[in-house]
């Protein structure tokens, strides 16, 4: 087709859009009337198929705009993914504040947060053991990306007796001193851990200090440790 | 010194060389200084410019052998007790011991629920001379060294005492 | 002619030393002289903070976080209360705000003074040991005309502080920083650019960034391996987005990006920052607004947890605070920046000679009161 043709063909096209047929009907020869009504006919199927999106589109940003910050939308979109990547792994589905995963496959969602690209969590902010009651420890982890600046909260759940969570140690060389600040503050056990000891304490002391049930021991070789005061105010 | 102490009875030759031998040992007394916490840099400051501590005759030595006076300055915890009565022992006699701020003269801020805490460094060493205070001001801590001092003075090594 | 290899010892540097900064040990495997390998041993003085922080009420935690890091107190409180306040949803007014950042940038300025000096004490350099601490000791006159303590302030409460300024604290101020500001040249050209200092310390320890990201260092450490971050910046809080400074990052001057001359400068380059941010924050003070306004009666924050950050002259300092209603914190825990930074040292630190693993030591600018707590 020579270049007049295609501009014919496309002027005759843009007035169709708008509803003008006159010109396109107007022309004599057959083929090419023929050509400018397809070329007509798919441009209307573009401008169809455009329209069906933007209301979709439009749909998810009000949602996303108007009640939700974005930290609860990085929230969903990481719950999303994981249901997707590791299923069966998630604790609820709640979202508001942080994420609650079970343990079994922590080790492998954990190498995902890291090597994901656009989540790309490669900085370990803090851990936190805490005793939460009911007979339930839980350990906390809040990420951070350095790249993308967002980030996110991660609880694991475990239950008082068998308290192990798979170390993640090797992926974020910083969570080797805090797991064992855990260790040694709740007894929480990290499965895979190459050196787990205590770290603040003496090696030879008895009990974990931060659980809610911690009764002091008597002595420490020869000293008298005394027992905490009570009702002093 | 081990031989001469208390082996004299007293007498106007034995009171004076006592005399010489307290005025000796109390004008410098160099310090050991044993800073674990936040009074290690009250200490810091009190040896500094503005409040010069070598002026009273003091020097920091790093090395228990070397020095006369411990300063405790900071909280001892149950893993540091045993390590602080091995620097205790290590120190040559004539030795004296300043407990300053109230970490180590009771536990300090930490005594009621401190379980790793030890409430007070005289449950391990002998203790001189108590001063007070949550940092102690380096003013504070002179005084207290100047008490020593005083003390010092007072003692009659080669004297019999009275059993 | 062969290499004589010679046997290895393990050696003990510390726990009570001179040159560790605080009681810490450090056990060194090494043949004489090349060191192999380094290994810390924490806990001399942990003083059981967060058992403490669970049993007493959310106002008395504020003089155990002094003591936590007992070089930086004002920073410590300020990161305690922004995490407070960020919990139970209290706004403060325009004069606690400015006079928050004053008093935490005459910190920063007092905490790197004695972190220069003692590293300086460390290499062998007694007398910049001395002139910072002549310099740092008018800071400390600044505090305490206005809250009456030289090292652990208890200043800054949830909702407001303790003591508004006295009568002639602005004009002192100035007089001190149109003081400061000729010695911060004078301490360059003594000791920075000091031929001895730069061979001790150029090249030595280097820490690459993604190491440094993955061991969770932040603060100057991080900033003198090439990576622009501060939380100050970043992640604002307060009233720092109001200020226009700049963020000193290493560049290698005179040796390797991200070691020990390159910690050591960007400390000076940062007082020089923090003296910008004095001087717009100082001229920006309202004179009116009562410090005690928003003052909660009984600081009872809703059920929840928060972990916020904020930038102490050491890092990122975090808290992460769980309350359950009453009036006594469920748990609070204490991100300290210098556990990181120390955590950090078997990696660099090993195949140095014993004196440089000192040097490394002291350019991490560690305070032992906030990695055991």
């Amino acid at each position: 087709m020579s270049t007049d043709q295609d501009k014919l063909i496309t002027e005759l096209v843009e007035k169709g859009l708008t509803g003008d047929m006159e010109p396109i009907n107007s022309i004599e020869d057959r083929v090419l009337r023929s050509k400018a009504k397809a070329a007509l006919a798919k441009a209307k199927r573009a401008a169809k198929s455009q329209e069906t999106a933007e209301p979709k589109k439009k749909k998810s940003e009000e949602k996303s705009s108007d009640d939700l910050p974005s930290s609860v939308n990085l929230n969903e979109k990481i719950v999303y993914m994981i249901n997707e990547k590791f299923p069966g792994s998630l604790a609820n589905e709640n979202t508001e504040t942080h994420i609650q995963l079970k343990s079994d496959q922590w080790f492998e969602i954990a190498t995902w947060l890291k090597s994901e690209p656009s989540l790309s969590f490669d900085s370990l902010q803090c851990q936190t053991g805490i005793d939460v009651g009911d007979n339930t420890l839980e350990a906390r982890y809040n990420f951070h990306s350095m790249k993308h600046n967002h980030y996110t909260e991660i609880r694991i759940a475990v239950p008082r007796k068998e308290a192990t969570i798979p170390s993640v140690e090797q992926i974020w060389r910083i969570a080797d001193w805090f797991e064992r600040e855990t260790y040694d503050m709740l007894g929480i056990e990290f499965s895979g851990h190459r050196d787990l000891r205590r770290i603040l304490l003496p090696d030879d002391w008895e009990g974990w200090p931060l659980r809610k049930d911690y009764l002091v021991q008597e002595t420490y070789h020869g000293i008298v440790v005394p027992k905490m005061k009570e009702g002093w105010e | 010194m081990g031989l001469l102490e208390n082996r004299f009875n007293d007498n106007v030759i034995v009171e004076k060389l006592d005399k010489l031998l307290s005025w000796g040992r109390s004008t410098s007394p160099w310090f050991f200084q044993f800073g674990t916490a936040c009074c290690a840099i009250e200490m810091m400051a009190a040896a500094a410019s503005r409040h010069d501590l070598m002026r009273i005759g003091m020097i920091p030595r790093s090395s228990p052998r070397q020095a006369d006076v411990m300063i405790v300055a900071g909280t001892v915890t149950m893993k540091m007790a045993l390590r602080v009565k091995k620097l205790y022992e290590q120190m040559a006699d004539p030795k004296y011991v300043v407990a300053m701020g109230s970490c180590a003269t009771s536990g300090g801020p930490y005594w009621q629920h401190g379980y790793h805490v030890l409430k007070g460094v005289d449950i391990v060493i002998p203790v001189d001379v108590y001063v007070p205070g949550c940092p102690p001001r380096p003013e504070a801590l002179i005084e207290g060294l100047l008490k020593l001092q005083e003390q010092i003075l007072d003692e009659r090594p080669l004297t019999r005492k009275m059993a | 002619m062969g290499v004589v290899h010679g046997e290895e010892m393990v050696l003990n540097i510390g726990p009570q030393h001179p040159a560790t900064h605080g009681v810490l040990r450090l056990q060194v495997r090494t043949d004489g002289e090349v060191v192999s390998e380094v290994t810390p041993y924490l806990g001399y003085l942990h003083r059981c903070f967060e058992k403490h922080c669970e049993n007493v009420t959310y106002e008395q935690v504020i003089p155990f976080t002094d003591r936590c890091d007992y070089l930086a107190s004002m920073t410590n409180n300020f990161g305690y209360v922004v995490a407070m306040e960020g919990l139970m949803d209290i706004k403060v007014n325009e004069r606690v705000e400015h006079i928050r950042v004053i008093m935490a940038e005459l910190q920063r300025i007092a905490s790197h003074l004695l972190g220069l000096g003692a590293f300086g004490l460390d290499i062998g350099a007694f007398t910049p040991f001395l002139h910072m601490l002549r310099d740092r000791e008018r800071i400390l006159d600044l505090f305490e005309m206005t809250c009456g303590a030289r090292l652990l302030y208890n200043y800054m409460w949830v909702g407001g502080l303790s003591h508004d300024l006295p009568v002639g604290f602005v004009e002192s101020t100035y007089r001190f920083l149109d003081y400061f500001e000729p010695k911060i040249d004078e301490f360059v050209k003594l000791l920075v650019h000091n031929k001895i200092f730069v061979e001790r310390t150029a090249d030595v320890g280097r820490l690459p960034q993604d190491i440094a990201i993955s061991y969770g260092v932040s603060g100057p450490n991080l900033r003198a391996s090439g990576q622009k971050w501060d939380l100050r910046k970043d992640d604002p809080y307060s009233i720092y987005d109001r200020f226009e400074f700049d963020i000193p990052v290493g560049e290698g001057g005179k040796g390797s990006v991200g070691d020990c001359w390159d910690r050591f400068y960007v400390r000076v380059l940062e007082m020089k920052e923090s003296i910008k941010i004095l001087r717009q924050a100082l001229s920006s003070l309202p004179k009116e607004g009562d410090v005690y306004q928003s003052l909660p009666k009984k600081i009872r924050p809703p059920i929840g947890s928060i972990y916020k950050r904020t930038e102490s002259p050491r890092g990122d300092l975090g808290y992460y605070i769980e309350s359950d209603g009453t009036n006594i914190p469920y748990r609070l825990k204490m991100r300290s920046p210098a556990f990181t930074a120390l955590s950090v040292i078997d990696e660099i630190a090993a195949g140095w000679l014993l004196s440089d693993v000192l040097a490394i030591l002291g350019s991490l600018d560690i305070v032992l009161g906030e990695i055991d707590r």
